[in-house]
């Protein structure tokens, strides 16, 4: 039968041994499972390099430069306005339309940058309206556009719909910005 | 510890789920990749997007097709340390280590330099290089991001903790800010390291504070539990089996620890000479799931307590119960062991538990249906189990992966195909409109233009540019003028040709002051069908390289599309085979872990028998006792 004193022994270095094997192929591991692991390391890198080949083919093929359009969606403070969703229109064309879950609204939140929508234009003059719908300042609903003419030529464009908090106005602004 | 006699079963999901939480824990890669400062390349922006929301996959592979087209220049080494830290996360050490050490040799900047090192100490540390991480450790500056250095912290306690310096460990943990995010798992194991040390009182005391703090959540409720737990049985270690009581009775009766922590109260009562008291819990005990260690040993420890009390035949029937339930228990793992072998319960788990991603975070919530299903809790609890079971699901995911992109790459055949039909087709349409222009004789006509406006220009008498209107009255002015010259002299004749002569000089006038505007408009209206016939030629040329070049474009795609479907074709077997060798070893460390549940029961059942022969031998000897005082009574009854 256990004593009492087994199971002290068995508790206290519990904690120690969980902090010495969170790797895996640690000590005392099989070598057996040290090769599968391996081999699964390199199965991931390779299929990992295959999906970048094959997202270049695809952006290729799909996206040439001269004629690609990629919208991307930011938010700096986000404090005046909760997003819910964003409409976007080319040339009068609605080329997106995007509801918002929390996590992804928190994503922007903390940095990241939506690219919402990626496609191809000719080259010339083209109208971009963006519209922002969600809660603005205290808590109301907000719907706000934004709307800008630029020139295509044959290098890819890319615009970025910046959702920003303007502190004198207590207003949410909208702005787009072209990056080339 | 406040006991209830009925004790309701607990959810499965929560208990998985704590596990799954614990070891979380003890084994994530945090890679703290909060963008330092203003994005200044949107796509890096979109991968950061991808992941703050777990998307490690997506944020890896989008990642690395920004940096094939350079589209994140300004943030390049942050990239490549998130690169390094999601590869790391995927257990793909080698390729981390190196993205990390190339950082360094390359110069990056300070801050990206110790973060390098950070990541790769952390790499040798998890794959046992004990002295290397240390190396590594050491070379770490002052620029480490602040919200690695809790972190790092951490990773020097455990290195040293490894070591065997558990005061060394100690002392790095004192330093840690108690209000710090993870400061209460530090201080647990600050606790744990210094009684580890020697240094009883001292780790006692923090564990004690840990085990009395208020906890806003499960998480934290869990680690009280665990703190109190260590109390107790260091205090029952220390011979203080009344002390042990106080800690053990402050953990819940429904967390994961209550098993070992009833298990450690009835104990701590048989140390004080009170097995009446050490029957509650080791009763309440003997009501729950035997898969756990504690269970089989309170169905031991409860005859065992009668035993002590004297009542002999409540003990017997206790161990003969515990031999029962061994048995049947035995049976169930037996067919546990088989369910496993027939390979249902890896796919079952996976099912039940699907994800969007590959990645470190995803883990088992729901145990799959099957006869004896909380056998499996026992078993995911193995660090090792659940590392292998996602490397067993993420080659799942990569085969699926790889299975769209075999269907998007037929499709990508089939547009490629689309788009040079129509190419040919709209080609000949293209070249005749081009044709028809004919843009070489307009140049021509051009030209010609050109040089009669400077002509023009040069007589600036106005007469080349005179309108329509103009051209018709100058026409009739002279056919005028002519008719007159011939007709007979007469006064009427005379007035006529003054008339004319003097519309004429109107006429002559008029064109000499239309003159400098009208020059003017034509050499504009020249200039402008000179930019449009540059324009023109410039599509002209154009179309003609697209004639070159499109077919070379289509070839080029068919090209790669060619050489990349075989790679995928190679890979998919591949992944089949370790797919089916990983869920082999998935189930074989299962089955394992049950065959060891099969020894503890089968050491207790031993143990069981034993106690209950030595029961009937006491109460052989005992009869036989009574039956020798009987007959000894007997004869000093008789004359």
């Amino acid at each position: 039968m256990h004593t009492g004193q087994c199971l002290v022994r068995r508790c206290v270095s519990y904690r120690i041994r969980r902090n010495a094997s969170n790797g895996r192929g640690r000590n005392g591991y099989p070598n057996e499972s040290a090769v599968l692991d391996t081999r699964i390391q390199d199965i991931k890198s390779d299929v990992i390099k295959l999906n970048r080949d094959l997202l270049v083919l695809e952006e290729e093929l799909l996206f040439p430069a001269n004629t690609q359009v990629a919208l991307f969606v930011s938010m700096d403070v986000g404090k005046m306005f909760e997003l819910d969703s964003v409409q976007i229109k080319i040339d009068d064309k609605l080329v997106a339309s995007y509801l918002y879950t929390p996590l992804e609204v928190q994503a922007l939140h903390r940095g990241g940058v939506q690219r919402i929508y990626v496609g191809n234009l000719r080259a010339g003059t083209h109208q971009l309206v963006a519209f922002f719908t969600g809660g603005g300042p205290h808590a109301r609903d907000y719907k706000r556009g934004a709307t800008v003419k630029f020139e295509k030529d044959t290098q890819a464009k890319y615009a970025e719909l910046r959702i920003k908090d303007s502190s004198p106005k207590l207003q949410p602004e909208f702005d787009i910005k072209f990056w080339q | 510890m406040r006991f209830k006699l009925s004790v309701r079963p607990r959810s499965r999901r929560p208990l998985v789920a704590a596990l799954g939480c614990v070891l979380t824990l003890l084994g994530t890669v945090s890679l703290h990749a909060e963008p330092s400062g203003e994005i200044k390349d949107p796509h890096y922006g979109d991968v950061l997007f991808q992941y703050f929301q777990d998307s490690y996959f997506s944020a890896a592979t989008t990642l690395m097709v920004s940096q094939h087209f350079d589209r994140m220049s300004h943030h390049s080494e942050e990239a490549e340390v998130l690169r390094g830290g999601i590869l790391l996360s995927y257990g793909l050490h080698r390729e981390a280590g190196d993205i990390f050490a190339r950082l360094i040799a390359m110069g990056a900047t300070p801050s990206t330099r110790d973060r390098a090192w950070y990541f790769l100490a952390k790499i040798r540390y998890q794959r046992g290089y004990l002295a290397e991480a240390q190396e590594a450790m050491a070379q770490i500056g002052n620029a480490l991001a602040p919200e690695l250095k809790e972190d790092s912290t951490l990773l020097k306690a455990n290195l040293q903790m490894a070591r065997g310096d558990y005061s060394g460990a100690a002392t790095t943990l004192a330093a840690v800010d108690n209000k710090a995010p993870s400061a209460r798992y530090l201080r647990f194991n600050l606790g744990v390291a210094l009684i580890k040390a020697g240094q009883t009182e001292r780790g006692t005391a923090v564990l004690d504070e840990l085990g009395r703090a208020p906890a806003e959540d499960e998480e934290y409720r869990g680690l009280r539990d665990r703190a109190n737990l260590a109390l107790g049985f260091a205090a029952m270690a220390g011979n203080e089996p009344k002390a042990a009581r106080n800690y053990l009775e402050r953990v819940r009766l429904k967390s994961l620890q209550a098993n070992k922590a009833l298990l450690g109260l009835g104990w701590a009562a048989a140390a004080m000479k009170e097995p009446n008291l050490a029957l509650v819990p080791w009763m309440e005990l003997t009501e729950r799931d035997v898969q756990d260690s504690a269970v089989l040993e309170a169905h031991i420890a409860v005859p065992h307590a009668y035993a002590e009390l004297g009542a002999y035949g409540q003990s017997a029937q206790g161990y003969e119960l515990a031999v029962a339930t061994f048995t049947r228990e035995n049976s169930a793992l037996n067919e546990s062991i088989a369910a496993i072998h027939t390979g249902k319960l890896v796919e079952a788990l996976v099912d039940s538990n699907p994800g969007d991603e590959m990645g470190w975070f995803w883990g088992v919530r729901e145990l799959p249906d099957m006869p004896h299903a909380s056998h499996l809790a026992h078993v995911l609890a193995q660090h090792e189990f659940q590392e292998a079971l996602k490397n067993y699901r993420d080659l799942i995911f990569l085969t699926k992966n790889l299975l769209e992109w075999r269907e998007k790459l037929s499709v990508f055949d089939d547009m490629l195909a689309d788009r040079r039909k129509a190419f040919a087709e709209r080609l000949p349409l293209v070249r005749a409109r081009a044709s028809e222009m004919g843009i070489a004789p307009l140049r021509q006509r051009h030209a010609t233009a050109t040089v009669m406006v400077a002509a023009g220009a040069s007589a600036a008498d106005g007469l080349a540019f005179a309108d329509a209107r103009q051209v018709d009255l100058l026409a009739r002015v002279a056919s005028v003028q002519a008719k007159l010259k011939d007709a007979p002299d007469s006064a009427e004749t005379g007035a006529a040709r003054e008339r004319a002569r003097l519309a004429s000089g109107a006429l002559t006038w008029q064109l000499a002051q239309d003159y400098p505007a009208r020059v003017w408009q034509v050499r504009q209206q020249l200039q402008s069908i000179n930019d449009e016939l540059a324009t023109a030629q410039r599509l002209e040329a154009a179309l003609a390289q697209a004639q070159r070049d499109e077919p070379a474009r289509f070839d080029s795609f068919d090209k790669r599309i060619a050489a990349i479907s075989p790679v995928l074709d190679a890979l998919m077997p591949r992944l089949a085979a370790l797919t089916k060798t990983q869920q082999q070893a998935v189930q074989g460390i299962a089955i394992a872990e049950l065959a060891r549940q099969q020894e503890r029961l089968g050491a207790y059942s031993t143990q069981a028998r034993f106690a209950l022969a030595q029961l009937y031998d006491r109460g052989t000897e005992h009869a036989v006792d009574r039956a020798a005082s009987t007959q000894e009574a007997d004869h000093a009854k008789q004359p």
